[in-house]
């Protein structure tokens, strides 16, 4: 069975490019979301196998997002997408539980090999 | 013991060198710790006495291992209440170190290891009577600690494994971190943070630090994990990791005892790179060397192609050229390899001033800043004893008793500082006080009264000129121990070895107030500025530091003073001695029109040097003498110009006085 992703970025074009990514990739996107809040409610309300985190989003943002997630669900599989230059912000997002990352722009084979491995699929 | 089933002896300096670090830096948090004791501070310190101890075990010194765990469990009491620490507990710890330190001495010589029973008989009694205040009987007490096992984790900082049987088997795992990846760094991290979920990480290399700030050469990151997970479940949870390939793992063998420090390639599975190497400092002085010669041997070249025919000049020149910049490249390099901080000589200070302060009975606060400047490590190892002869003085001499402090309304507790700065290419170190300051009228009087010059000659020194002749050999050879030629102590030595690396000394004083000595050296050795100069058919290289500026005019127009001619510069007059004479070597035949003359600072002061060329700057690589032409007063050292020839640099500061 597909696996279920939910994309979190406040950019919709992000999104898209994220969301094709997967789909190309044979994964299901069930759900999005543009900020950290709505990223917890959708997180518990679709109950995804894995998350992609923006890290810079307004409200909330991803760290505090995947904090938040990983209390709810300790084996949550949260993969933060980040740009070049934030590697402290990622890093302070693996200390918070992501199991990974991702840059941007996102490329399909980085992002699928990733995904799957940290999915145990490689 | 582990010293019989291998050679030890191919590990004695390694050993030596880093049991010595580990005792130094011991010795500056007893100092700290006498400011106030923290958690922290007796935890590194307990890090220190941990690693000699097993490095000395390592090395089959049992009596050496033995007092460095004693020390140990000391250390480990008083983590446990760092109020239990006091004066008398700081004095047995200091005492300990420096015994430690007698045994590394000892060791390094082949000779036997002094006999510490005792110290370790006080340090067992000290532990024993500290432990035995009776805990509050609410609490239960606190399990008895364990020796090898007390360490904690992160305490094994140079490689040393503590055998214990107990403890979950350990893998040395290699990883590599695919080059392409983005963000390597955090890759890394990622890396042993997964790990951490498995287990503890020891032994990790490059350090973590490094491995966030993306510094993994050739993305091979080495550790060790300490953990009851299967090497199969390890294998799994690093292919969860994208990017990052386990290149090997294998089980740690823990006994016999794993190699002292410094031997960790044979010790990890397979061959890593290392971060940094030790290299032998004659080693780097002969980089230097070659360097230079490579630099001057360039130049060599470069002056025969200008002989060439002009068809063959410009591919000629351009590989000249291109040699040129990568010869000088690899000089930069080297010169950087050579840069140490001043840590190296300041680190030591705070327990030097803390003995002598004791030994005193003075109360000395020592602040250092700029301790992490980078120098030469050549005139690092220069200025070591020259900064720890102004320190001793500072608090001897400057420092005043603390009713004398008192009764001037200055806070009793006198402060002596050194600050490091860079300013260009130099690097200024000022080591103030805040004591009494020199008395300049007494210094006049004692100069007269030892015959070292007449009370004329002291009339007419500027406060600047006085202040120096603290410097005078006459005066720091004088055994007395009044307060004026007590600051002489070693000054004239001071001054010599600052101005041998090319540096200059100041010397600034307030009555009352207290004294600034400032010593401001160039960061490398190795390279100096010249004015060429010809005297006869020879020619002389100047340091340009020294040189003031240069006058040019006929000699028959030269004043006379006392019948020596003097030269008229700005609103002064200064001798002249010329250079031949003062060399001994047959001058040219002087010109009728205009002669040049350099004006130099020399120990005299200011003076002129007449000499018969002016031949142009250039940078040059000083070359130090070698026997017996260090000897010879007036000769800095020797350089090979461009053209083959060699060339003295003259020692312009004691060239008149020689």
């Amino acid at each position: 069975m597909a696996k279920k992703v939910l994309v979190v970025d406040d950019s919709v074009f992000m999104r898209d490019i994220i969301k094709d990514i997967f789909a190309a990739g044979g994964f299901t996107v069930i759900g999005e979301a543009g900020n950290g809040v709505e990223a917890v409610e959708k997180f518990k309300e679709l109950k995804p196998d894995l998350v992609t985190m923006d890290l810079v989003m307004p409200y909330r943002n991803g760290i505090d997002a995947t904090r938040e997630i990983l209390r709810t669900d300790n084996k949550a599989l949260v993969v933060m997408c980040s740009a070049l230059g934030q590697e402290t912000m990622v890093m302070e997002a693996i200390e918070a539980g992501a199991v990974d990352f991702i840059v941007k722009p996102p490329r399909a084979e980085d992002v699928l090999a990733v995904v799957k491995k940290v999915l145990g699929e490689a | 013991m582990a010293g019989a089933s291998w050679d030890t002896s191919r590990y004695l300096s390694l050993f030596a060198g880093e049991a010595s670090e580990h005792l130094e830096a011991l010795g500056k948090d007893v100092v700290r710790l006498e400011q106030g004791a923290t958690v922290a501070l007796v935890d590194s310190m307990f890090r220190h006495a941990h690693s000699v101890k097993g490095m000395a075990s390592s090395m089959a010194f049992e009596a050496t291992a033995k007092l460095a765990h004693r020390l140990e469990d000391l250390l480990d009491t008083l983590r446990a209440d760092v109020a239990k620490v006091n004066q008398a507990v700081a004095d047995v710890i200091l005492q300990t170190v420096d015994a430690l330190s007698a045994h590394v001495k000892a060791a390094t010589q082949s000779q036997p290891l002094p006999d510490s029973t005792a110290l370790v008989v006080r340090l067992s009694e000290l532990n024993a009577g500290l432990k035995g205040v009776p805990p509050p009987p609410v609490s239960a007490p606190p399990p008895p600690p364990v020796p090898e096992a007390a360490a904690p984790p992160a305490a094994s900082p140079s490689g040393v494994v503590a055998v214990d049987a107990a403890a979950p088997p350990r893998f040395a795992l290699k990883l590599k971190i695919n080059p392409a990846s983005n963000q390597p760094g955090v890759r890394g991290f990622l890396a042993y943070k997964r790990l951490t979920t498995l287990g503890n990480v020891f032994e990790l290399k490059p350090p973590l630090d490094d491995i966030k700030a993306g510094r993994v050469p050739q993305g091979a990151v080495t550790l060790e994990l300490e953990t009851d997970q299967s090497e199969e479940s390890i294998t799994r949870t690093m292919r969860t990791v994208a990017d990052v390939e386990l290149e090997s793992i294998g089980l740690v063998q823990r006994a016999p005892p794993p190699p002292p420090p410094g031997a960790e390639a044979d010790r990890v599975v397979g061959q890593e790179p290392a971060r940094t190497i030790r290299v032998r400092t004659e080693l780097m002085d002969q980089f230097l060397d070659h360097a230079g010669e490579l630099l001057l041997a360039t130049a060599r070249v470069r002056q025969i192609a200008r002989g060439m025919p002009e068809a063959l000049r410009p591919p000629l020149d351009e590989s000249v050229d291109r040699l040129h910049l990568l010869v000088k490249g690899l000089h930069d390099k080297v010169m950087q390899a050579r840069m140490t901080p001043l840590a190296l000589i300041t680190d030591r200070l705070p327990r030097a001033a803390r003995d002598i302060a004791r030994r005193r009975s003075r109360d000395v606060e020592l602040v250092i800043t700029g301790e992490d400047i980078e120098l030469d490590r050549a005139i690092v190892d220069e200025l070591a004893d020259p900064v720890l002869h102004l320190l001793r003085n500072a608090i001897d001499h400057g420092v005043e008793p603390a009713e004398v402090r008192k009764a001037a309304g200055k806070p009793p507790k006198g402060k002596v500082a050194l600050s490091v700065t860079r300013q260009r290419d130099r690097v200024v170190l000022e080591l103030s006080d805040d004591g009494r300051g020199i008395d300049v009228e007494r210094l006049k009087v004692l100069v007269v009264e030892r015959g070292l010059m007449t009370p004329e000659q002291v009339r007419g020194l500027s406060e600047r000129e006085t202040l120096m002749l603290v410097c005078l050999p006459g005066l720091s050879t004088a055994t007395d121990v009044t307060d004026i030629s007590g600051r002489g102590v070693g000054m004239d030595a001071v001054k010599r070895v600052v101005e041998a690396v090319g540096g200059s000394l100041e010397i600034e004083t307030r009555a009352g107030r207290g004294t600034t000595f400032r010593l401001a050296v160039p960061l490398t050795v190795a390279m100096v500025n010249l004015l060429l100069v010809g005297v006869g058919d020879e020619v002389y290289g100047l340091p340009i530091g020294k040189v003031s500026g240069v006058v040019e005019t006929a000699r028959g127009r030269l004043a006379l003073s006392q019948s020596a001619p003097v030269l008229q510069w700005g609103q002064s007059v200064l001798p002249v001695h010329e250079l031949s004479s003062l060399l001994e070597v047959p001058a040219g035949p002087a010109s009728a029109v205009a002669s040049p003359f350099v004006v130099v600072d020399s120990d005299e002061g200011r003076v002129a040097l007449a000499v018969d060329r002016l031949l142009g700057q250039e940078e040059v690589v000083l070359k130090a003498l070698a026997r017996p032409l260090d000897l010879v007063p007036g000769l800095a050292g020797v350089t090979i110009l461009g053209n083959g020839r060699p060339v003295f640099i003259l020692d312009v500061a004691r060239l008149v006085t020689a």
